[in-house]
Parts: structure tokens; C-alpha cells; sequence
């Protein structure tokens, strides 16, 4: 029967995301400047989760950098790439378009404005945890203000949301540029490589910063999926079935803003995830919600690690940040898929 | 489902703030019923209806479905007792039309729970009522207005709700899927399900429903049966234009011509005007 074999295919698609994300996470872990052989990657591994075992003969300095360099900013990568590839996929579901990806709510730029604050202030240099806290802070007030504009008799009508969405965006913008504006030197250095997200240097504290509220946030989301397949049909359709379309939509739109904001915290905005992962997946599982979410979860850790991977190898004594790796690979993908569709329209 | 009534309206005034539509109506619907709601274009027989689901709040008067005010029931539980098939639903992605029909078993659901096989062989029967039980695997996009209409029929039927409204079901389908979709709505009705629709084709509503409800003129014009609606005096009012009704004896039910409504010679002027062709008297 055809829907057997559609539940098939998507077990052989998440098995290959999943192979595909292991192989990531390997090469991401043994890539850099100190070269880290596979053997000795596994072998590290290993002792680590059994440390009974004999002696792995892994070199102390590389086990150092495994522990404390790599495994943290490979974990920081699955993180966000996870997160940022199921709130794109929850946001294009919400938006009904396949073009919306978490910066069109206001999140990025909140988080800018929040990350500047924090560096003009000089907090940033006392604490490690003031850049990402002002950076989650201003996202979710980004996203406040963006749906509070939008919000009309206990209503949020989607194009209302969009256009809300751009406007505060754009203010959001003007504020940050405005504080740059009045900035010294280093600080506006400091604040530039935070715009550029990246996984570099990233520890394990912040692994513990962003792991509850992501954690939290990926599995409502996943938990939601099935309401999302009907919210998707528009305000009527949805009315008709009984369900509360406000209450699951700002529901919907909280979680994934609280996800992408919390990824974007600790790596600063890393763009192309959110829009072309889920885009590529639905093209690979179909719209159902139920296997998007997944798929975009899993292949969204999987880009971002493998981006962050090759940054580091791509030209030898310079790294190229994960934001800008994804951008390179995300936006040729995507001319790509529009000129098929383009296509496809004009057939 | 004891109650006498299936719909109430009392007294009831429809529209948006600061833009009414229809003003002081009062009929009710008892079950069984096959009532048809027809008239002009753009005469409010679809914010009647949603007005009727509760998709709309009434401006004055008041709705009741089984005796209850329309607006105390919770959105699911209305959602259990009334189906709505609206005019025109966008459906963005590629969802399949299996996909699609198991939306009508929503409101059985809880929040937390997933579709089960009951649904699923549920949603198979409904598609088979409606002849697309073959094309369950496609993509709603793919396919043709009509078959896109029945699609969405299935869905509402899959709802098992025991009223249905149902805004222009055949627009857009086959002649034959036409009278076939009538058909479709005696037999629920006959089945003990009430089904209100808005009915473009007058000859078929005629045909088909057990009643009829005339909106024009921001009000109801007329309430009764068939033959007590079907009249030249009464659609000629609603449509404002020359309307004939003449009765075929063989059949019984009713054939309906309209006359022009403007003046010949004022058509003529207009259309020498689009076609450019003012200065040569019409001839040329």
C-alpha cells in the first residue's frame, strides 16, 4: 500500500539524516588546526564514556582539545542548527510560506539590539553570560512587540504578523545602527564578529546557557506538529475543525521564537538554516508536520556542524565562522530551488 | 438529538461592525431538512453562514443550534455538531488529499493524541462516498477545482457532524457532479443529517431541496418550499431583473428565464464604447 511505502521511505530518509549526522559530528570533532585522527577521536570517545577501560594511548593535548575545544563547540553546532532548522519549519508552517525563516518575526534583529546593548554597556567584557542573556532578552521583546502590533480582537491575522514583523525588524535595525553609530573602536569590532555568527570558542557553559530553554522549545514543538498540519490551512479551515487558532498560533510562535532566540544567543545569526533546511526537507518527506519537524531537526544539526567543519578546513591557517559557511552553501542551493520552481510554474 | 430544532435564528442581523448585511431574520430549520439558501450575488448568503457556524458574530438577534446559543459552545464540541465547507480554501504545500480529509477528524481529537486506524479507514469511506477514493495519494494542487470540491465534501463528511453547511458546494463541478453532489445531500438528509447549502443553480435547488430560504433586498425575502419560493414575483425581487418561472408539467419542477435588465439601446451604447467602434453608428 502507498502509505506504507511513504512510511518507509521516511525511515530510510531519517536513517540517512542520521548516519549523515554522526559523520558530521566526527568530522567536525577530528577538522582543524590540530588534525585529530578518527582512531584517536573514537578512542578518546570512548574512555570518556567508560573510563575503566584500558589506556586509549591518546595524546594528552589532544584529548585536551577534544574535551574542551571541539566536543563543546560541535555540541553548541547541533544545538543550533537543530534548533534553528525545526523553528523555521514551524515558522514557515505558521506563515504558510516557504519563504519565512526566523529573522522575519524580528527575532535576529532583537537580538542585535540586545548584543549591542550589552557591549556598549561594557558588560560583555565583565561576563561571559551578559552578551548571550541581552541577546535572548532583546529577541523575545522583538517578538513581544511584533505580535502585540499584530494582535486585533484576540485575532492574529498572518499578512498582519509578516507586516508587523518587517516593520519592528526594520526599527530594531535603525537602533542598532544608531548605537553602533556612537561606538568606539573595539567595541564595534567586538560587536561585527558577534553579527557574523560562529561556533568558535564556544565552551561548555554555553552548552548549559542554551540547553534548557531549546530543549523545552524543540519538543513542544515537536509535540505540536499535528496542529501545525491544520493551522496551515488558514484561519477558516482551522475554525471549522474546532481548533483555537490564536491560542496555538502565538503558542507555535512563542516556541519557536525562544528557540532560534536561545540558538542565536550563544552563536550569534547564523542566516540560510532556518530557510533552506525545512525547504529542502519538504521536498524530501513532504508537508506533513509530523515528519518535517524530525527531518528538519535532525538535518538542520547536521548542516550546521558540517558548515562549522569545513570553515575550519577550507583554507589552511584561516577559519571561515559558520554563519558565513552557510551562507556560501545555502544561498547557491537556494537560487537553485527557485529557478526549478520558477520552472515548474512556467510548464 | 431530541430537540425540535436543529437552527433558531431569531430576530437575527448579520454583517460586520458598521456594515450590515441582512437585517431581522427569524426561520428555523428542523432535522432532516435539505435547505437551500439562494439569491443574488453578493445578497449575504455567506455571512448568513458563517453567521449560522458561529464563524461570525451575530450584530443583533441571536443563533441557537440545538437550543443553545450559538456562541456559549466551545469551538470543538461545534465543530462535532456542525461542518462548514467554505467557499474557497488555498491549500499551500503539497499535502495529499488523504492528508486534507483527516483534518475533519480533528475535533475528535486531544491535543496530545494522534490519528488512529479508525480515522484512517474512516477517511477512506468518506472519499469513496465522494468517487476519489483512487486519487487518496495525490497532492490537492494537482487536481482540478471539481475534484478539489469533492475532496473538501469528504473532509466534512469525515467530521460525522450531524448538521453540515455547505457555502456553494457545486461551483465548479461537472454537470453531472453537480446533481450527483444533490444527491449526496438528500441521502445524508434522508439519513437523518440537516444540510444547509447556498445554491447557484436555481433549477437544481429547486429540484433537490426540501426548502428554501430567498435572501435579497438586506433581508429574507421569502421562506416555504420549493413551489412557494419558486415564483416570478418573489425572483424577480431578489434578483431584481425580469425573471419567468414556467412549471414543465412533465417534471413538476420549475425552468427559469431571465430578461435583460437593462435597456437594449443602453447595452448597445456600452458596447460600442468597449469595441471602440463609437463614431460608425454601430454598424461597421
Amino acid at each position: 500500500m502507498e502509505e506504507h511505502k511513504a512510511n518507509r521511505r521516511y525511515g530510510r530518509i531519517m536513517l540517512c539524516l542520521a548516519v549523515l549526522l554522526i559523520l558530521a559530528v566526527l568530522l567536525s570533532l577530528s577538522w582543524g588546526q590540530m588534525k585529530i585522527p578518527f582512531s584517536h577521536v573514537m578512542a578518546a570517545l570512548l574512555q570518556g564514556i567508560a573510563p575503566g577501560v584500558a589506556d586509549a594511548g591518546v595524546p594528552a593535548d589532544q584529548a585536551a582539545v577534544l574535551w574542551h575545544i571541539r566536543l563543546p563547540r560541535t555540541a553548541v553546532g547541533l544545538m543550533v542548527g537543530a534548533g534553528l532548522g525545526i523553528s523555521g519549519a514551524v515558522l514557515q508552517g505558521i506563515f504558510a510560506n516557504p519563504l519565512a525563516d526566523p529573522g522575519i518575526i524580528g527575532v535576529s534583529s532583537g537580538a542585535s539590539v540586545g548584543a549591542i546593548v550589552a557591549i556598549a554597556l561594557g558588560l560583555s567584557s565583565l561576563s561571559l553570560f551578559a552578551l548571550p542573556v541581552f541577546a535572548l532578552l532583546g529577541a523575545l521583546l522583538a517578538v513581544l512587540l511584533t505580535v502585540s502590533l499584530s494582535m486585533r480582537h484576540g485575532r492574529i491575522p498572518v499578512l498582519t504578523l509578516l507586516l508587523a514583523g518587517v516593520v519592528v525588524g526594520m526599527f530594531l535595525s535603525a537602533v542598532t545602527a544608531a548605537i553602533l553609530t556612537a561606538m568606539n573602536e573595539n567595541k564595534m569590532q567586538e560587536y561585527l564578529f558577534w553579527t557574523i555568527g560562529g561556533l568558535d570558542y564556544r565552551r561548555w557553559d554555553h552548552v548549559l546557557l542554551a540547553i534548557g530553554p531549546m530543549g523545552t522549545g524543540i519538543a513542544v514543538m515537536l509535540l505540536l506538529a499535528r496542529h501545525l498540519n491544520i493551522l496551515v490551512l488558514g484561519d477558516t479551515e482551522a475554525r471549522a475543525v474546532g481548533m483555537p487558532v490564536t491560542l496555538y498560533r502565538m503558542a507555535l510562535l512563542l516556541l519557536a521564537s525562544l528557540t532560534t532566540a536561545a540558538g542565536v544567543c550563544i552563536s550569534g545569526n547564523i542566516g540560510f538554516v532556518g530557510l533552506v533546511v525545512p525547504h529542502m526537507m519538504r521536498l524530501l518527506v513532504g508537508p506533513d508536520h509530523r515528519r518535517l519537524l524530525p527531518a528538519s531537526l535532525l538535518a538542520g544539526g547536521c548542516f550546521l556542524v558540517f558548515c562549522d567543519a569545513a570553515g575550519r578546513v577550507i583554507f589552511s591557517g584561516m577559519e571561515v565562522r559558520a554563519g558565513i559557511m552557510t551562507a556560501f552553501i545555502g544561498t547557491p542551493y537556494f537560487l537553485y530551488l527557485l529557478r526549478k520552481q520558477q520552472r515548474n510554474l512556467s510548464d | 438529538m431530541s430537540e425540535e430544532f436543529v437552527f433558531e435564528a431569531e430576530h437575527l442581523t448579520v454583517g460586520y461592525p458598521g456594515r450590515l448585511v441582512l437585517h431581522d431574520l427569524s426561520f428555523s430549520v428542523r432535522p432532516g431538512e435539505l435547505v437551500g439558501i439562494i439569491g443574488a450575488n453578493g445578497a449575504g448568503k455567506s455571512t448568513l453562514m458563517k453567521t449560522l457556524r458561529g464563524m461570525l458574530a451575530a450584530q443583533e438577534g441571536s443563533v441557537r443550534l440545538y437550543g443553545r446559543k450559538i456562541r456559549d459552545i466551545p469551538g470543538r464540541e461545534l465543530a462535532r455538531l456542525a461542518g462548514y465547507l467554505q467557499q474557497q480554501t488555498a491549500v499551500p504545500f503539497a499535502y495529499t488529499v488523504r492528508d486534507i480529509v483527516m483534518t475533519g477528524r480533528y475535533p475528535y481529537l486531544s491535543w496530545w493524541q494522534q490519528a488512529g486506524e479508525r480515522d484512517r479507514q474512516l477517511a477512506e469511506v468518506c472519499l469513496a462516498y465522494v468517487g476519489m477514493a483512487d486519487q487518496a495519494n495525490r497532492p490537492l494542487q494537482e487536481l482540478s477545482g471539481g475534484q478539489r470540491q469533492r475532496v473538501l465534501l469528504a473532509k466534512v463528511l469525515a467530521q460525522q457532524t450531524p448538521v453540515l453547511l455547505l457555502d456553494e458546494p457545486a461551483a465548479g463541478l461537472d454537470l453531472m457532479y453537480q446533481e450527483e453532489l444533490f444527491r449526496f445531500c438528500r441521502s445524508l438528509c434522508a439519513a437523518g443529517r440537516t444540510v444547509m447549502l447556498i445554491a447557484h443553480e436555481l433549477s437544481l435547488a429547486d429540484r433537490f431541496c426540501s426548502r428554501l430560504l430567498l435572501i435579497g433586498q438586506g433581508g429574507l425575502i421569502a421562506d416555504g418550499t420549493p413551489r412557494e419560493v419558486m415564483t416570478e414575483p418573489l425572483l424577480s425581487r431578489a434578483f431584481s431583473a425580469d425573471i419567468r418561472v414556467s412549471v414543465n408539467p412533465l417534471t413538476g419542477h420549475a425552468d427559469i428565464y431571465t430578461q435583460p435588465g437593462q435597456p437594449a439601446a443602453d447595452r448597445e451604447k456600452l458596447l460600442r464604447q468597449i469595441t471602440g467602434r463609437e463614431g460608425s453608428d454601430g454598424r461597421a
